[in-house]
């Protein structure tokens, strides 16, 4: 993994000479937004976390790409916050858990509400149903039909099922992500 | 703009000229830019703090949207620009929403793995942001903060605790281990850098490094002890002992000179609250005037000082103390002493005697502050021959200080001419010197204040202070101050030998002032013609007054045609003469009470239930400390003389208290109103002045009783203390038992106390409805308190879960005639008597055989009938005939007035024929039966 991370690397090095991008992470508490940025910028993944209180903020630094990392709380008196804090990011990132099926209703509640806000159109979304070493937990078509992406029209929208725990899919997620800076 | 007229007073330099609010706002959008300029940014933030400090307020909004843009920058790494953002935060965290969501940031900040400048601020920003709510998460962060073996961040943890104790006192009442864990740790080796808050512009935070060894943690850390513990009167003092034993010669614990001071207020704080400690922390004090730290010693002089009754004896250490001080080269230490001297010399002049002459060399010292404070003390503890040549000396430098201190000067002058009656003439000389000075409105009200004090206490003085006021009113640039010698020159001018010296003075005024000003030379002109026997004066007052019906302002012509005709019509006594005045707190609650009540709208405000009391008692109530000062200045040697005439002297002694009274009635008042189950009683008629002692002082429960008197019902306030430091009472009612069973009283209300800890007083009520109004009726009840008592730890105060009934008897309180009746003062006995007629009259002649003399059968009369005695007639004037005359109000607002004539015989006692009238002939009966 780690070679097919440098040969990805040097190819963005070769096209720009530095990027720093802005992303936010948002999604309901408890559904493992501030573990995916440990596990992004550290590789480690601690099972006993706090709720965060208000926001978190880490940069992340892949080759040349420098990634400002906004992790808001997923606590319901935050969640009004979230817009303020997706206003001209390069991509908005929305997590749930995809084993508690009791919260999608609300996640999908809350995406909507946050994507409508005229300040964050055409920023594009990238919806990760994490946990999914869990069992019961959805995978990315379930995930694509409950949470209603389908629906979701001018702007771009991708879905990834991950696993902070295992490290599954974190590196097409950094991917996705750093392209997200060239595009800029 | 508003901006330009700040930039007037606050004279600022060029570089802030030219941004205000709505530039700083735009500009906030370097904020949000990528990457951050920290440079930029760091500059507009200070621009925000100085506004801020302009006084500059920022809407919720504005305040909220510049919240969340500096919020960003929580992710520069500059350390200079990350102290900016925390005190931007603090300033906006009143005003802004949501500041809550940077507590994750902040938390993060304030991890020991942290540089120590961002975690000691961190912390302090975070006591800002955060709520009750949030500490139990917080909880584990700040105790180990406040253990930190960096003072910086111990400090920042142990302040930020002490205000939030305010908002969550449970919480941070688990801390106290860690605080005091922080007063005894070992102090740092003086190698053990800690970083300054305040970093170089750039630099990296280390290049700044400074040496603390102050020790600054333990005066915050005894500070918090202290606010987890005052309430706990035990804890407190053992805190004082534990910290005062250790602060021996050898290792003392608490190394803070500003630890050491705040000990030493705790102590104090110990010893006010219980007396018999006084001696044990005495020798404290003394001990801590030998400490090596002045401060400290100050502090302890000080204490020493303020001691109540303290003997010169005791006073004498701390003196001492002070004395040297006066000799060192701090001009802060001299300044401390000689204050702190200066306000012992007030209540101990002798004391401070022994220091005179290092006062003396003060006198020119450089630092007026000081000057002025030695010759002020100077004057206190000076003797007659001294005070011409202090006076002289104090001339030379009045121009040279400031307001302040010349106010201080003038009143040490004005207590001094009490002191040494004979000197008048060079303090009043020196007085009306001062006045020509240059000086703001304070320094001559203290002037004129202490000009009237003469004409109060120094007859002889008398005159010429009345002339030196009508001069000062010739060019007086303040209103206030002339209508005020007006109104004095009225009252006293009249009963001087040369009355017309100043009817001139007055009338001038009328030509060359003010409406305000001319108004009061008219009332005063008025008083001249009414008081003044001379027909003559009499004559030329009239003229003038009818000059002043042509002025141009409303009221002044008002007041001269009123005054006009109550000369013409001889009904003086009525109008100027009357020197009655309702008791203006009980007035203020009836019109509040009218005012909210939407029932009485219809009804016109009914002022007879007002009482009325004399000038001087409403002076005595009003002034009580500025009379206190001044008796205490005269140093016990001379009592105010009266000042002459009947009208003037009425009612003085036995009238004294009632006022004050009404002022605790009206406290009542408030207390009862905020009782749901008394709102529909109506206004408070009466208050018992004193609460009713039920049982010795030194008994388990203490018990008092204060009766209120509604229209139609009546209270019984029951304060209950409980002294059994391991039991807790619950549910405390007051079983009230009459001891006759056909009295027309029904309880209505039964409030008990929900419950009673150790040494904290708690009220029960009991209501009473009259069912028959025109009944008062007399009766004893005999009172039974009913509770359930609960054992309880007396370290924790916790109750056991299970208690037991029990019942405790208390004495008897009695219902009477004296109850339903507030005393009242009215001016003039005789017209009102006459008025009154005889229609309602009842006169009974009887034998008071219970009073061994006059005076006692007078103070009986008082008690029996609830009234207020007259024209000084309380107080019996030696003879064996003696004639007390009674104004009261009874309740329902009938006035109500008795003339006790009373002869004194050995053989047979005393003899009374009492005479009663009201404007109500059932009202009359039923007092005279409160005597028969």
């Amino acid at each position: 993994m780690a070679s097919f991370f440098e040969s990805l690397l040097n190819w963005l090095r070769g096209l720009f000479f530095k990027t720093e991008m802005e992303l936010t992470l948002v999604g309901l508490q408890n559904s493992g937004k501030t573990t995916l940025v440990n596990v992004i910028a550290s590789g480690q993944f601690s099972e006993d976390m706090i709720p965060t209180v208000g926001f978190n903020m880490r940069k992340v630094t892949k080759g040349n790409v420098t990634m400002k990392l906004w992790d808001i709380g997923g606590q319901p008196r935050f969640r009004s916050m979230w817009e303020r804090y997706c206003r001209g990011v390069n991509a908005i990132v929305f997590v749930i858990d995809a084993a508690d099926h009791d919260k999608l209703d609300a996640a999908r509640t809350e995406l909507r509400n946050l994507l409508d806000k005229p300040q964050l159109a055409n920023i594009p979304v990238l919806v990760l149903g994490n946990k999914n070493d869990l069992p019961g937990a959805l995978t990315v078509e379930q995930i694509i039909e409950v949470m209603n992406l389908k629906q979701i029209a001018s702007r771009e929208v991708s879905c990834y099922s991950i696993s902070a725990k295992n490290q599954v899919n974190i590196d097409i997620t950094l991917q996705w992500l750093t392209k997200k800076g060239k595009g800029k | 703009m508003s901006f330009s007229k700040r930039d007037e007073d606050s004279g600022r330099i060029g570089y802030h000229h030219y941004f205000d609010k709505t530039t700083v706002l735009q500009e906030a959008r370097v904020f949000n830019e990528s990457p951050i300029n920290a440079r930029k940014c760091r500059a507009l933030l200070t621009k925000i703090l100085y506004l801020i400090s302009l006084g500059e307020t920022f809407g919720t909004t504005e305040a909220t949207e510049l919240f969340f843009s500096v919020t960003k920058l929580f992710q520069s790494k500059d350390s200079a620009l990350r102290q900016m953002v925390y005190l931007v935060i603090k300033e906006l965290s009143t005003v802004a929403e949501d500041v809550i969501m940077v507590t994750s940031s902040l938390m993060k900040d304030m991890q020991p793995t942290s540089e120590v400048m961002y975690r000691a601020n961190a912390i302090r920003v975070l006591r800002k942001i955060t709520d009750a709510s949030m500490l139990q998460g917080l909880e584990r962060f700040l105790k180990a903060a406040i253990v930190d073996k960096n003072a910086k961040v111990s400090s920042a943890a142990l302040v930020s605790s002490y205000h939030l104790y305010a908002i969550a006192r449970e919480v941070v009442k688990r801390w106290a281990n860690e605080a005091q864990e922080a007063i005894n740790a070992k102090p740092q080796s003086v190698v053990s850098a800690a970083s300054s808050y305040v970093t170089s512009f750039g630099n990296a935070p280390q290049a700044y490094t400074a040496v603390s060894n102050s020790n600054i943690v333990q005066y915050h850390a005894l500070g918090l002890l202290y606010a987890i513990r005052q309430k706990d009167r035990m804890a407190v003092s053992k805190l004082v002992q534990n910290y005062a034993a250790k602060s021996g010669l050898s290792g003392s614990v608490l190394r803070s000179p500003f630890a050491q001071c705040l000990l030493v207020r705790y102590a104090c704080k110990v010893m006010e609250e219980d007396p018999s400690s006084t001696r044990a922390v005495y020798e404290l004090l003394e001990g801590w005037l030998r400490h090596k730290s002045e401060m400290v010693n100050l502090e302890a002089a000080k204490a020493i000082c303020e001691m109540k009754d303290a003997t010169v004896k005791e006073l004498f250490p701390a003196v001492t103390t002070l004395q040297n001080f006066l000799s060192s080269g701090k001009p802060s230490i001299k300044f401390a002493a000689i204050r702190a001297l200066n306000k012992l010399a007030m209540s101990q002049p002798a004391a401070v005697a022994p220091c005179n002459i290092d006062m003396e060399n003060m006198i020119t010292d450089q630092n007026r502050s000081i000057s002025t404070f030695a010759i002020t003390t100077l004057l206190k503890t000076g003797n007659e021959a001294s005070v011409e040549r202090l006076m002289k000396q104090i001339s030379g430098f009045m121009s040279e200080i400031t307001d302040e201190s010349k106010v201080l000067v003038v009143e040490a002058v004005g207590s001094l001419c009490i002191k040494f009656p004979a000197k008048h003439h060079v303090m009043l000389s020196f007085l009306s010197g001062a006045l020509r000075d240059d000086g703001g409105y304070d320094f001559k009200r203290a002037v004129v204040e202490a000009i009237f004090n003469f004409v109060k206490y120094i007859p002889e003085s008398k005159e010429a202070a009345l002339s030196h006021l009508c001069e000062i009113i010739e060019d007086c640039e303040y209103s206030k101050l002339s209508v005020k010698i007006l109104h004095l020159l009225g009252v006293e001018g009249p009963k001087c030998p040369q009355p017309t010296k100043y009817i001139r003075y007055i009338y001038n005024r009328v030509i060359l002032e003010n409406a305000v000003v001319r108004g009061a030379a008219v009332s005063a002109l008025a008083k001249f013609g009414v008081n003044v026997e001379d027909e003559a004066v009499k004559q030329s007052v009239k003229v003038l007054l009818s000059r002043c019906l042509d002025d141009a302002d409303d009221e002044v012509r008002d007041r001269a045609t009123m005054y006009l005709n109550v000369i013409k019509s001889g009904d003086e006594k009525g109008y100027v003469k009357d020197d009655s005045t309702y008791a203006l707190a009980y007035l203020e609650r009836q019109l509040l009470n009218y005012v909210s009540n939407p029932e009485l709208a219809d009804t016109p405000f009914d002022l007879s239930t007002v009482p009325k009391i004399s000038r001087q008692e409403e002076q005595e109530s009003r002034g009580p400390l500025e009379q206190a000062g001044a008796i205490q200045s005269l140093g016990g040697r001379i009592s105010p003389p009266h000042s002459g005439t009947a009208s003037n002297g009425a009612g003085a002694r036995p009238a004294a208290s009632t006022t004050p009274s009404l002022d605790q009635q009206a406290v009542y008042a408030q207390k009862l109103a905020e009782v749901p189950e008394f709102a529909s009683f109506g206004p408070l008629f009466k208050s018992t002045a004193k609460p009713v002692e039920l049982t010795e002082s030194e008994t388990e429960y203490v018990v008092s009783c204060v009766k209120h008197v509604f229209a139609q019902h009546i209270v019984f306030q029951f304060n209950i203390k409980n002294t059994l430091n391991d039991s807790v009472l619950e549910d405390v009612n007051v079983l009230m038992t009459p001891d006759n069973d056909e009295v027309s009283l029904v309880e209505k209300v039964l409030i008990p106390a929900p419950q009673l800890v150790y040494d904290v007083p708690g009220i029960a009520y009991v209501a009473f409805e009259r069912t028959v109004l025109e009944d008062y009726p007399e009766c004893t009840f005999t009172n039974e308190l009913k509770f359930i008592v609960k054992d309880c730890d007396p370290q924790t105060g916790e109750p056991d879960e299970e208690g037991f009934e029990d019942d405790y008897q208390v004495e008897e309180v009695s219902l009477a005639i004296a109850d339903f009746v507030l005393p009242s003062y009215i001016p003039s006995f005789n017209k009102a008597w006459e008025d009154l007629g005889i229609d309602y009259e009842v006169v009974e002649t009887l034998a008071l055989t219970t009073s061994p003399g006059l005076q006692e059968a007078c103070r009986d009369l008082i008690a029996l009938l609830g009234m207020q005695a007259l024209e000084n007639s309380g107080t019996v004037q030696g003879s064996n005939v003696h004639t007390m005359i009674l104004s009261g109000i009874f309740i329902g607002g009938a006035q109500v007035l008795a003339r006790c004539r009373m002869t004194y015989d050995s053989a047979t006692g005393v003899t009374l024929q009492l005479a009663i009238r009201s404007t109500n002939g059932e009202v009359s009966q039923i007092l005279i039966g409160a005597i028969a």
